[in-house]
């Protein structure tokens, strides 16, 4: 089904898969709009972004593009505007007006910038012009440089060639002709951000569809504050996003030689760090636990252990020793490894030796393993590592809490009735004048819905699970 | 959708003079009934908000919420606001009592005079609303206005044409309010206290953003947040019925009615006979009548039970 229906699908099939938005021109005229009905709202930069020479472009999240027969297109951009025109006899230095041979790309008003063919420098933008006799005297907004300008051909460039005046209203400055094409594209990144987003419901519609079907005259809300709906949708959202939802993001990194990294902007708490190896296999690397912690306060302190305190009545710190403790001890020696060069998931890649690693007395089960150990600096936001990963290329999977940025504000539908339940539960449990059996009904029918929304996302396959259940008659020595 | 005025009124002087009670004046008349008019529609609040608060039937034409919200529904309107210094001024006026008035200058030099009568609109418009004169479409403000005379400060030039327009200032009371811009889908905005503004506004997860923007409504000004929001604001509102007007001409003693210039009444065609009651109240009073009092009076009642019971 290619064209939305009244259906919650509002985008075409081109708008999704390719990201672009064609119309063909209803008429040959400057200035026509053009409305963007993507999901995805435009975003443009500041100053001239429809320049990309200017910063202003790299910061839109689309590009235009113009053609006459829908097959082969180009961007609209300063550049692509030019129209190359012939100076027409010789024209003094330090005086604004330059004679070309009459050219329809002329036009007054500061929008059109003169430009020499050869060497792209800037001669002025038209500020007025007359034509005489197939020669146009344009009259620039700055004097001609040393020497004049003659004998060369100039380009005449549209500065601006689109501007989004509106939210998601396009207009093209320049003359448009009727039947031909006009194309808005989202960049790549911005595309692959929509994929997949049936999946989710927005956050914001979530929030207007409780307040048009849980709150009003005759219902159990009869009325609510919109900002309390949305402090409930928020917070329901991060709670979901700590238990219930899939929303865990990952982040490839690499060990430098301090050891150290810092933590993720949006993190919350992490879900597991493992370090990749040359077949590209996860091995998990575990926390310290009881092993080693990063002090929060370093004290330097007095012969009877007290802390001492500086010229503004602080305490003075001093570097850890801790931690460089630590930096330097080789894991092997807590693992108990023999060796510790297979350092990858190749089965073929072991000697007869290997078959004895591990297997001395005394093995301590938490600490045998040879992947190494992390833990987290809370003082200085970091994670720390074991000497043995310096260098390792490591994925750290960590939950946020929904809230971090606007692409994050969205539920899995599949969780969706679980939030419509906590916000209501929310609501009404801090009403006055409900009963209390209506506040109980609610909270057991949050807790249902959260329960299933939990099985739906923990996505058990039945064809999974037979997979690892074959496994249940094999011996284990 | 209108209450003829000139048949409320005769309505009201045929029962006031059936019995050799009294006689009602046009001005008499016109004062009555804009009283009337303003307190039925006033009602219609305070009734409907006792409705909305009792389950209705689903039933074509029987439910007292729909009933109502028809009554209102003529008097809503929108209207866009202005932003100046920080803040949106509401919208005032919805045009609908706005009068022009036109006249073309002789074309004597000698004979232009500085002073004209405005035949059709009322001093009480102009009193009350928001004049604008144009001379040959040009505004001006070289003039002084009084009851229904214009006088400028110096003579029209020969064969300009004079044309007045006035705007009844007629914003009654604000309903929703709402922020559009480009593509983008409307948004409402929400009303809140000053002395929540301030938690909100440092609120992390609450604080207001384009999509989910607030006002403050003080001194008949909307103050917007997020303060991005410069443009785009639009606010419905309920604005006030026109005063109702039985205007006449002379005929020898005797006033002939003139519809040119006279003014219904506004209200939902099915509140006659409350207008018409209400106005034999007053009317009781003025001609000094207990029976007809107490005859609208109870009237009324009856018909108010009705309606709420």
């Amino acid at each position: 089904m290619p064209i939305p229906n009244g259906g919650l699908i509002t985008e075409t099939n081109r708008q999704y898969y390719a990201g672009a938005q064609q119309f063909t021109v209803p008429a040959t005229a400057v200035n026509q709009t053009f409305t963007s009905t993507f999901d995805t709202n435009l975003v443009v930069g500041t100053g001239n972004y429809s320049d990309q020479a200017t910063n202003g472009y790299n910061l839109n999240n689309f590009k235009v593009f113009l053609s006459a027969n829908a097959q082969t297109w180009t961007e609209l951009t300063p550049n692509s505007t030019d129209v190359t025109a012939a100076v027409s006899g010789a024209n003094a230095q330090a005086q604004p007006v330059l004679n070309i041979v009459a050219s329809a790309a002329s036009e007054a008003g500061n929008v059109i910038g003169v430009f020499n063919a050869s060497t792209n420098v800037f001669l002025g933008t038209i500020v007025t012009f007359t034509t005489n006799a197939g020669v146009n005297a344009l009259t620039l907004s700055q004097n001609l440089p040393t020497g004049g300008v003659s004998n060369i051909n100039v380009l005449l460039r549209r500065l601006t060639p689109w501007q989004m005046s509106t939210p998601n209203i396009i207009t093209i400055i320049g003359s448009l002709t009727l039947n031909t094409y006009v194309k808005i594209e989202l960049n790549e990144d911005v595309k692959e951000n929509n994929f997949g987003g049936y999946e989710y419901t927005r956050l914001n519609d979530v929030i207007d569809n409780f307040l048009i079907a849980y709150v009003g005259a005759g219902k159990l809300i009869p009325s609510v504050k919109r900002t309390d709906v949305i402090f409930h949708a928020r917070r329901g959202l991060q709670e979901f996003s700590y238990d219930t939802l899939k929303s865990i993001k990952s982040s490839e990194l690499t060990v430098p030689s301090t050891l150290s990294l810092t933590i993720p902007q949006d993190y919350v708490n992490y879900v597991r760090l493992s370090w990749v190896d040359s077949l590209g296999v996860l091995h998990i690397i575990y926390p310290t636990n009881n092993l080693n912690q990063s002090p929060y306060y370093t004290f330097t302190q007095d012969n009877t252990g007290n802390p001492i305190q500086d010229s503004n009545d602080s305490n003075t710190e001093a570097t850890s020793q801790m931690n460089p403790t630590w930096a330097k001890t080789n894991p092997r020696f807590i693992s108990g490894g023999f060796r510790n060069d297979a350092n990858d998931a190749n089965v073929m890649d072991r000697s007869y030796s290997d078959g004895s690693l591990g297997q001395r007395y005394g093995l301590e089960p938490q600490t045998s393993q040879k992947n190494g150990w992390f833990k987290i600096d809370e003082r200085k936001g970091t994670f720390n590592f074991t000497s043995n990963l310096a260098n390792k290329l490591i994925l750290l999977q960590y939950i946020s809490d929904g809230n971090a940025y606007d692409l994050d504000a969205r539920i899995p539908k599949l969780a969706e009735e679980a939030l419509y339940s906590h916000i209501i539960h929310a609501i009404l449990s801090v009403s006055s004048g409900i009963q209390e059996y209506v506040v109980r009904r609610f909270k057991q029918e949050r807790s249902a819905k959260l329960r299933n929304a939990k099985i739906r996302l923990s996505n058990l396959k039945l064809d999974q699970i037979v997979q690892v259940m074959r496994g249940k008659s094999k011996w284990i020595k | 959708m209108a209450i003829n005025v000139n048949t409320v009124y005769q309505t009201v002087l045929l029962i006031l003079n059936k019995e050799q009670r009294g006689y009602m004046t046009p001005v008499e008349f016109n004062k009555i009934g804009t009283q009337v008019q303003l307190e039925i529609f006033e009602k219609y609040f305070e009734d409907l908000n006792q409705q909305i608060r009792i389950p209705q039937t689903n039933t074509d034409y029987a439910d007292r919420v729909v009933n109502l919200d028809e009554k209102i529904s003529i008097f809503k309107t929108i209207g866009n606001t202005t932003y100046a210094n920080g803040s949106f001024s509401l919208p005032a006026e919805s045009g609908s009592s706005q009068a022009t008035f036109t006249t073309v200058t002789p074309a004597a030099p000698n004979a232009v005079p500085q002073a004209y009568t405005i035949t059709t609109i009322t001093a009480n418009q102009l009193a009350s609303g928001t004049t604008t004169v144009f001379l040959d479409g040009i505004a001006t403000t070289a003039y002084s206005i009084n009851g229904v005379i214009i006088t400028f400060n110096a003579a029209p030039a020969n064969s300009v044409d004079i044309f007045i327009v006035n705007v009844q200032d007629d914003f009654y009371r604000l309903g929703t309010v709402i922020y559009s811009a480009g593509a983008l889908p409307t948004h409402e905005l929400q009303r809140v206290d000053r002395g929540e503004l301030y938690h909100l506004l440092s609120s992390n997860l609450t604080a207001p953003t384009t999509a989910y923007p607030i006002y403050v409504y003080e001194r008949q000004k909307l103050f917007v947040y997020p303060q991005s929001i410069q443009s785009g604001v639009q606010a419905t509102y309920i604005r006030k019925p026109v005063n109702p007007i039985w205007n006449f001409t002379l005929s020898g003693n005797a006033y002939v009615y003139n519809p040119d210039t006279s003014l219904n009444f506004e209200l939902h065609d099915s509140e006659q006979t409350e207008i018409v009651l209400k106005v034999l109240l007053y009317a009781g009073v003025v001609v000094k009548d207990p029976t007809i009092i107490q005859v609208a009076a109870q009237q009324i009642a009856q018909e108010q039970q009705n309606q709420k019971s």
